[in-house]
């Protein structure tokens, strides 16, 4: 079987062989190393994170290479490939000159659920339907490149490519640099060139992303990065005059350039009622009236996959007058007579599958589908082999093996016309399986080298480089979306009530094991734990305590630590484009820390106070990185507002149900009060005295310069409030009542506040408390309404009542 | 004949929408049989925005937004069309099925006809199942001519079919509701088309109206009159010829046709997305009346 690593003599070509000599040189413990270092790349990048749904096949972390001279025939290939599909399918949806000439049966675009009626036969159709081109492809044993799979339908795989990249050029930073390897940056240089020259100097470029749930959601929001997109999902646009717009909290703003990385079937909830429930109403109109390019476009995915495998041969002579330079595997149409005759007769030969859409799995089932929808609509799947593959070494546990290959390349089109992104993802295919594609987020590296004469040449430094480093940003405060705003506000609130929850179970963790008889006293302790959860009163004494720490540790209670990370963690992963990449880490190993995740009893104390010790650190952590580099802008903002409003409503809970009563042994309590406040030291710094009832009061309720205090967190709110966008030339609600809040606290004295009843209540405290809570709470609505609302995503109509209405 | 035709549609909502957005395929189109004299539109609140364009098979398709605040929304598309009688066909002088299939498919050295391609395949809410495969089957032998079998369709369903308002919903697949052998005149287009596309025939749903006729003695009531639906079959020398299986008959003066398309989806004659609404009540009412009669309603 050929090897890419040998000639056809059988010597090992010069690039492997520089290959094999470094890992001669560096041994089996080298390799361990890199492969380490390149896991920790990629989960430090997210790749790991998001792509955990799809598991590796193998950890083969050996890049692939590809010679000068194999990699110019591919990208010969794949660029008429690009202008066919291209041309295949803006005919298609324009002028079916090649359903006319009988080139295209009818049947394969007709009989496809995936042809997209409300984007045919527009009166101005625009030039161009694709801008971005992926493919599978793969080497035959006798040496000629192969086309698996045009993937053209939502393709934006190229965050993934470059992501791999970084990972792999970082661990093997002196193969890669010796190698020449070719860079991919002026690559992506040259596609932002062409997306500026279609937005104009004010336009804007924005990525559309069905969300974290996608697997390809890291690609997306690695490359909207890359090439400083806003990351949208459906439900922040919104079509208004023909023009699509994104909904900000400065209002809408204008799209002129889309990259769409959600389906087809699932955009435009107007054109497509029940398939597209999510949003994005009326796109394609944008796109109708000229105001808005996609890419791609809606329609796309009629042609997807395999679709115009069975007739490329045809196709390219009649549509680019060219010869196909690139063939695809065998595949037959399932739509002809003959082709079902022919699979017939040879069912081991071939593998039916989905026309238009690839098998998700890595492992294509053989033969696998619906036998009654073959037989019914034949026109939707097609018959394919796979050719003898050459093999490429690969690495599997430590050895070097010879596998079988298929790869990912990724092109786009530029000023220039359509360019092939020096490089892809590869991946093994192992013995008696047959791969798909590789899957997202893993794969090699595929390194295509520069001939001798390139590498003369030095790298040319790009725009790009200075555009990611933020010289050319064009975002602005106003502009962050609703739904991030929203989604900020709420993971302000996550993180400070995973902080208050924890703290929690330290202070009781502490004082079980004080050894204080009145602070160790099960009953407060109970009663400490159980201000976060309700629980069933049939234990007593420690069984009572335990069960309360148990379901706040590890059960699934709203205020339960499990619950919170997990808001928490997919809270980040969604409002990622926001914040900074390093606190956006410090949440992700936080919330993915698999000790949360154990189920069992209640866990030994030390492990347990370890496992908190480690997320306050880890919340501080994300904290202090939130303030120190997110510029205070509108997203700091909605994060500040969520962790001040969190803080007031649990500081004035506790004020309630610590201080709302005299109790035998009061002290205990307040020192609860202060350590829970983490304000135990500020206390005995400002009093050196046991604590008193007044001076806690002051320092927890209504001092303004205590950050802990409720005065705090209501003079911080009613300033971030304030600066919020205003429409109209008063205080928005929200604000008002902030204010009102802040002015009644600064009414009051402590003393009031601490006096008590003949019962022993503190019913000023109580009242104070319990208004904080609700306006709070009151608060947090009115806020929701004025900036998030209109992130609501759209319903469907009902459908026609029917007796009156059908006859 | 000359008919007036109104068609009010009304959504009253639970709390007040803060944005909708509409398609609406309310407007006739002169086809041949019916002539459109005029036509009107008027929408309640006045849209912020309104446009229109040209959908892939020819209906004229408003597209509607409101941006206030409303709590309902009220289409009434009023027109006044000219009904030609149809022409004698001789059903059985019509092609053969299977040479109406080879002019969509291109099959037997025919040339593709692109116009009519997209009737020819199931489509979203037209797939047949077996038991509908083997039904159509039966009135579908070698080369019987297309239009006879069609014919024979449209009285088999008219006979085995119930009329049932209660049985089916506007999301309802022909499986299920020739499962159940009821449904209304969606149901029945849909089940017919689902068995001639089985077979790759051209044929295509239409919606309209009906103009009904009260029992003697009885005054009309107003707003009782139908929207419709019914179905086309192709024949290659006579072109499209209407089949109405829910009335057993041959479209004439009393259907007035309002788009087409490849199945309900294609043309249901108000759809959209609204935001912030919670429950939507929606009634509508169809007057079909003839112009002389119209002046008393």
């Amino acid at each position: 079987m050929p090897n890419e690593a040998l000639t056809p003599a059988g010597a090992l070509r010069p690039h492997w062989a520089r290959i094999a000599e470094w890992l001669d040189t560096a041994g089996p413990g080298a390799l361990t190393e890199v492969s380490a270092d390149l896991n920790r790349l990629r989960s430090e990048s997210g790749l790991a994170y998001a792509a955990s749904a799809t598991r590796p096949v193998s950890d083969d972390m050996l890049p692939m290479t590809v010679e000068a001279a194999d990699w110019a025939k591919l990208e010969a290939g794949i660029l008429q490939r690009a202008r066919l599909a291209d041309a295949a399918v803006t005919d298609i949806y324009t002028d079916q000159r090649t359903l006319a000439a009988g080139l295209a049966p009818p049947g394969l675009v007709y009989g496809s659920p995936d042809f997209a009626a409300h984007c045919a036969r527009w009166e101005r159709p625009p030039r161009n339907w694709l801008g971005i081109y992926e493919a599978d492809v793969a080497r035959t044993a006798d040496g000629n490149w192969v086309l698996l799979s045009d993937r053209i339908d939502a393709p934006l795989g190229d965050g993934w490519l470059l992501a791999n990249r970084i990972a792999f050029s970082n661990a093997f930073a002196d193969l890669f640099v010796d190698l020449g390897v070719r860079r991919l940056a002026t690559h992506y240089a040259a596609f932002q060139d062409f997306l500026d020259q279609l937005m104009g100097w004010e336009g804007r470029l924005v990525l559309l992303t069905a969300g974290e749930t996608d697997p390809r959601f890291f690609s997306h929001a690695y490359l909207a990065r890359y090439m400083n997109a806003a990351l949208v999902e459906p439900a922040d646009l919104t079509v208004r005059e023909g023009a699509a717009y994104v909904k900000t909290l400065g209002g809408l703003r204008r799209v002129d350039v889309l990259l769409r990385g959600v389906e087809d079937a699932a955009v435009d909830a107007l054109h497509r009622p029940g398939r597209a429930a999510i949003g994005a109403p009326a796109l394609s109109l944008a796109a109708r009236s000229g105001n808005l390019r996609l890419i791609n476009a809606i329609g796309a995915a009629a042609f997807n996959h395999r679709a115009l495998a069975p007739f490329a041969h045809r196709l390219a002579q009649f549509l680019l007058g060219e010869d196909l330079l690139l063939p695809d595997a065998p595949c037959l149409w399932l739509g002809g007579q003959r082709a079902r005759d022919q699979v017939a007769a040879e069912p081991e030969t071939w593998t039916v599958e989905d026309l238009t859409k690839p098998p998700r799995t890595q492992v294509a089932e053989r033969n696998a589908g619906d036998d009654a929808a073959r037989t019914l609509f034949p026109e939707r799947f097609c018959a394919t082999r796979m050719p003898p593959l050459s093999v490429t070494p690969c690495l599997a546990n430590g050895d070097v093996v010879a596998r079988e290959w298929v790869m990912r390349v990724f092109a786009c089109r530029t000023e220039d016309g359509w360019r092939l992104a020096p490089g892809g993802v590869a991946a093994p295919l192992v013995a008696g399986q047959r791969a798909a594609a590789p899957s997202l987020g893993y794969g090699k590296d595929v390194w295509v080298l520069a001939d001798a004469e390139a590498r003369q040449v030095p790298q040319i430094t790009t725009r790009l480089t200075a555009q990611v480093s933020g010289a050319h940003l064009r975002r602005t405060g106003r502009d962050l979306l609703s739904r991030l705003a929203d989604e900020l506000f709420w993971l302000g609130r996550n993180a400070e009530r995973a902080e208050t929850v924890m703290r929690t179970v330290s202070v009781c963790l502490e004082r079980h094991l004080s050894g204080n008889r009145v602070d160790a006293d099960p009953a407060i302790l109970a009663m400490l734990a159980e201000i976060h959860v309700e629980t069933a009163g049939e234990d007593e004494g420690i069984a009572r305590y335990r069960h309360a720490i148990d379901r706040l540790v590890a059960g699934d209670d709203p205020m339960s630590l499990p619950s919170i990370l997990r808001a928490l963690g997919s809270g980040a992963l969604r409002a990622r484009s926001s914040i900074s990449v390093e606190s956006a880490r410090y949440v992700e190993r936080l919330c993915s820390d698999g000790r949360w995740h154990q189920t069992g009893p209640v866990r030994q104390n030390a492990a347990l106070a370890r496992l908190i010790q480690d997320g306050l650190q880890a919340l501080a952590a994300f904290a202090g990185s939130t303030q120190e580099n997110l510029t205070r802008n509108y997203a700091w903002r909605f994060l500040q507002l969520g962790r001040l409003l969190e803080r007031g409503v649990q500081t004035a809970a506790l004020a309630e149900q610590l201080a709302g009563q005299t109790r035998e042994n009061e002290q205990t309590y307040l020192r609860a009060w202060l350590t829970l406040s983490d304000s135990a030291s500020a206390y005995r710094s400002r009093y050196m005295m046991m604590p008193m009832p007044a001076a806690v009061i002051d320092l927890l309720v209504l001092d303004e310069t205590n950050p802990r205090a409720l005065g705090y967190q209501l003079a911080r709110l009613e300033d971030v409030l304030g600066g919020l966008p205003n429409e109209g030339p008063y205080r928005r609600a929200d604000h008002r009542l902030a204010l009102s809040m802040l002015t009644d606290l600064r009414l009051v004295d402590a003393d009031a506040l601490a006096a008590e009843d003949d019962d022993g209540a503190r019913k000023d405290l109580v009242r104070l408390a319990q208004r904080a809570q609700e306006d709070l709470a009151r608060i947090s609505d009115l806020v929701a309404v004025a900036f998030f609302a209109h992130a609501d995503a759209p319903e469907a109509l009902v459908s026609h009542a029917r007796a009156q209405e059908t006859g | 004949m000359k008919l007036d035709v109104r068609h009010r549609t009304r959504y009253d909502y639970a709390n007040p929408a803060a944005f909708s957005q509409h398609l609406l395929r309310v407007t006739p189109c002169t086809s041949p049989g019916q002539r459109v004299i005029l036509t009107g539109l008027t929408i309640e609140p006045e849209p912020d925005e309104i446009g229109h364009h040209r959908d892939m098979f020819g209906n004229l398709v408003h597209v509607a937004t409101v941006t206030r605040p409303h709590t309902s929304l009220e289409i009434v598309a009023t027109s006044n069309v000219e009904r030609a009688t149809p022409n004698d066909i001789i059903l059985s002088a019509s092609v053969p099925w299977e040479r109406a299939r080879a002019s969509a498919l291109g099959l037997d050295g025919v040339a593709t006809n692109a116009a009519i391609a997209p009737f020819a395949f199931p489509s979203q809410m037209t797939q047949p199942d077996a038991d509908i495969v083997t039904y159509g089957e039966k009135s579908l032998q070698a080369g019987r001519p297309v239009l006879d079998a069609a014919r024979e369709l449209t009285t088999r369903i008219f006979t085995d079919f119930a009329y049932d308002t209660a049985a089916t919903g506007a999301e309802t697949l022909p499986d299920e509701s020739f499962r159940l052998k009821k449904g209304v005149c969606q149901d029945f287009a849909h089940v017919m088309l689902a068995a001639l596309r089985a077979q790759r025939i051209p044929a295509r749903y239409v919606s309209g109206y009906l103009r009904t006729i009260p029992p003697e003695g009885k005054p009309r009531l107003q707003g009782a009159d139908a929207s419709h639906a019914w179905v086309s079959v192709w024949d290659p020398a006579l072109g499209w010829i209407d089949f109405d299986p829910t009335n057993d008959c041959i479209p004439g003066q009393d259907h007035v046709t309002l788009a087409y398309g490849r199945d309900y989806s294609d043309v249901s004659p108000v759809s959209g997305i609204v935001i912030g609404a919670g429950r939507q009540a929606l009634s509508v009412g169809v007057d079909v009346l003839p112009v002389e009669d119209s002046e008393r309603v």
